[in-house]
């Protein structure tokens, strides 16, 4: 059972966050919020994405699972200004969600979730740990979308350095233990990622977003930030790219 | 050649400029294309017509250039002969033919000119009609069109266009009896049916992608105010973009095929190694140019060039053109018709036999046949990767190097190599 009423605009956050990684999604409902966990079709990206029932205006919930298809819920999310409220409903016996957002009202059929079960999460261990704005984040992605398809994170005590490279073409955002919010990097670090997922990762941010990254050597990336005024958390993994010779 | 330019990597150049190019963009600031204007002089001239009247079987084949957009020449193609000349203009024919004959016989077609602007395809006048009627006739038609002046120059020659012969500018125009495919006849009088909507159910309906392109050229396809004149150049591309994106999203719905898989084919002195991996789609065109090849005439080394998309496909124009939309339609229409998906990587090793450019249809056509056959199978990339090099003159690292998706294979890892956990850690 779910009856909500929530604003679009958290809705379509949601949408942009988990829609970088999937087109289709279980959402896990609770009495407390809903959360839900998916995994790319490659199995390079993960998200893990929770929302609190005070991110709501007014949340009722029992336990269960919602088959979504994200595009069909953007298509509708579109319909309406950020600030308009949007009222779900679950119907149980048809296994539709009903929507309704200013006049107009939606059902949609929901997927079977039978087929769709949480993905396991690696157990990492990531000797690396730091908080830094999003503009950073965003301009450093920016960069290196202009020569390369990758983008090498490294960390270490003095500082933060998002680094692309491709044929002569070079370009490096480097943050001093200044610009950057946390910092515990008792070693030198540095992972390649995939651009597109790493920027696609972040796509949803804002510059003042706090961004929390997880960091090792070859090894995945965390990263985590809130939405939502507090009330949603995401988590992103990132599988790496290893270029051994 | 005395040395082996695939040898060593020193020999390969990535991105060249005439590869990047090929004769559409201008980018050597010269006035015509020289590499172009030097297969022109090599093409013998041929006497087609002494007179400003022209009788003759068109395929139906016609034409719409790009130059002056948006006002641009629309008109037929049409020998000097009366017969069967289907085939002329049919490229799904045209395998096992060499580039002599294609050129020798797309040389006679005779390309009638007649400026209008793009929107004018309703209220164009007469050539303007008798041109689309043409493009919806499913059997050769007779034409006889008389030009302002004799027609002149020998062939014109593209990377994305096949080959056609001199021209002139349209006077009056006249057609016999013309018999018209019902089925492009019901989406041309669907004025409700958008473009797109209309090339898919041709498509389905088992119409050749070259009459899809050709009637989309003209203009009968698509809701009623949108209709206009599309450049047979931009045509080509529309239509193997939108079929070969409608299947990808087929396919991405089926299971990953169980093996690695190579297919090939060696035709025009090209060779071709479709590589398919057990994943989800993902897909890729490298191409290489020997030295003395159509696009990389003047270089001493090979020029490689490749452009690819990952799942969710790519909004950026193919670097490499419009053959990496007319190979994308083959492998996905191949992936549709098994119920499987895969990840794909064409490799394309252009020798020097491949003196010019025959047009788009040589890759969506070859790609299109090496998937007719049995595929070798492999248990593991790299005895795939192995069996490659033994097909391709130019080494297996130089491929790599040059190959996103081939370095996504071997270099991206996923999240269970890095161990399963329950929690979120």
């Amino acid at each position: 059972m779910l009856h909500a009423e929530v604003k679009s605009e958290t809705l379509k956050k949601l949408v942009d966050i988990v829609g970088t990684i999937v087109d289709e999604v279980k959402l896990n409902i609770g009495s407390d919020g809903i959360n839900l966990k998916a995994v790319d079709p490659a199995h390079v990206a993960m998200v893990h994405l929770e929302l609190t029932k005070n991110a709501f205006d007014s949340y009722e919930a029992q336990e269960t699972e919602l088959g979504l298809n994200l595009s069909k819920l953007e298509q509708f999310l579109k319909l309406s200004s950020s600030d308009e409220m949007v009222k779900i409903d679950h119907i149980e016996d048809e296994n539709r969600l009903v929507l309704e957002v200013d006049k107009i009202t939606q059902k949609m059929p929901l997927l079977d979730t039978a087929g769709m079960t949480d993905p396991n999460v690696p157990q990492l261990d990531l000797p690396i740990h730091l908080v830094i704005e999003g503009k950073h984040l965003l301009k450093g992605v920016k960069a290196s979308q202009n020569i390369s398809d990758h983008i090498a994170l490294t960390a270490g005590p003095d500082g933060f350095d998002m680094f692309s490279e491709e044929d002569e073409d070079l370009v490096r955002l480097s943050l001093s233990k200044d610009d950057i919010k946390e910092l515990d990097a008792p070693e030198e670090v540095r992972s390649l990622f995939a651009l597109d997922y790493f920027s696609s990762m972040i796509k949803s941010v804002s510059g003042d977003t706090l961004i929390q990254l997880e960091l090792g050597r070859d090894y995945p990336v965390k990263l985590e930030f809130d939405f939502a005024e507090g009330n949603g958390h995401v988590r992103f993994l990132l599988a790496p790219r290893i270029e051994t010779s | 050649m005395s040395f082996n330019p695939a040898d060593g990597e020193h020999f390969v150049k990535r991105n060249p400029r005439c590869i990047l190019c090929r004769g559409t963009k201008n980018l050597c600031n010269r006035e015509r294309c020289p590499v172009l204007v030097k297969y022109y002089s090599q093409v013998r001239s041929k006497q087609l017509t002494d007179s400003k009247d022209l009788f003759g079987s068109s395929p139906p084949g016609v034409f719409v250039g790009r130059y002056g957009y948006p006002k641009v020449d629309i008109g037929p193609l049409v020998p000097p002969f009366k017969g069967d000349t289907f085939e002329m203009d049919t490229p799904e024919l045209w395998l096992g033919k060499s580039i002599d004959d294609i050129v020798d016989f797309r040389t006679s077609l005779v390309r009638g000119k007649y400026t209008v602007g793009v929107d004018d395809v309703d209220e164009g006048g007469r050539v303007v009609d008798y041109t689309r009627d043409m493009a919806l006739c499913k059997e050769p038609a007779e034409v006889e069109a008389i030009f302002n002046k004799k027609p002149s120059g020998r062939i014109t020659l593209s990377d994305s266009v096949q080959p056609y012969g001199p021209s002139a500018p349209i006077k009056k125009l006249d057609l016999g009896t013309l018999k018209i495919d019902r089925r492009l006849d019901r989406v041309y009088n669907d004025t409700d049916l958008k473009a797109v909507e209309a090339v898919l159910e041709l498509y389905d309906k088992g119409v050749f992608v070259s009459k899809i392109q050709r009637a989309f050229s003209v203009g009968a396809l698509g809701v009623d105010e949108n209709r206009r004149f599309v450049p047979t150049r931009w045509s080509i591309t529309a239509v193997d973009d939108n079929i070969g994106k409608n299947l990808r999203e087929e396919v991405k719905e089926y299971r990953p095929i169980d093996e690695y898989r190579i297919y090939e084919t060696w035709e025009l002195d090209n060779r071709w190694i479709i590589l398919m991996m057990p994943r989800t789609w993902i897909y890729e065109l490298v191409e290489a140019w020997y030295p003395e090849t159509a696009w990389n005439p003047y270089g001493k080394d090979i020029a490689i060039i490749s452009s690819h998309e990952h799942y969710e496909g790519r909004k950026k124009y193919a670097e490499i053109g419009g053959c990496f939309y007319a190979a994308r339609l083959a492998v996905a229409e191949r992936l549709k018709e098994e119920g499987k998906q895969a990840g794909t990587v064409i490799l394309r090793e252009t020798h020097p036999g491949y003196i010019m450019p025959v047009g788009v249809w040589n890759v969506r056509e070859n790609v299109r046949n090496a998937l007719k056959n049995e595929p070798k199978k492999f248990e593991t990339m790299k005895d795939a990767l192995f069996y490659i090099s033994t097909r391709l003159d130019i080494k297996i690292d130089v491929w790599i190097k040059n190959s996103e998706v081939l370095k996504d294979a071997l270099y991206q890892t996923r999240l269970e190599d890095f161990g399963r956990g329950e929690k979120w850690a």
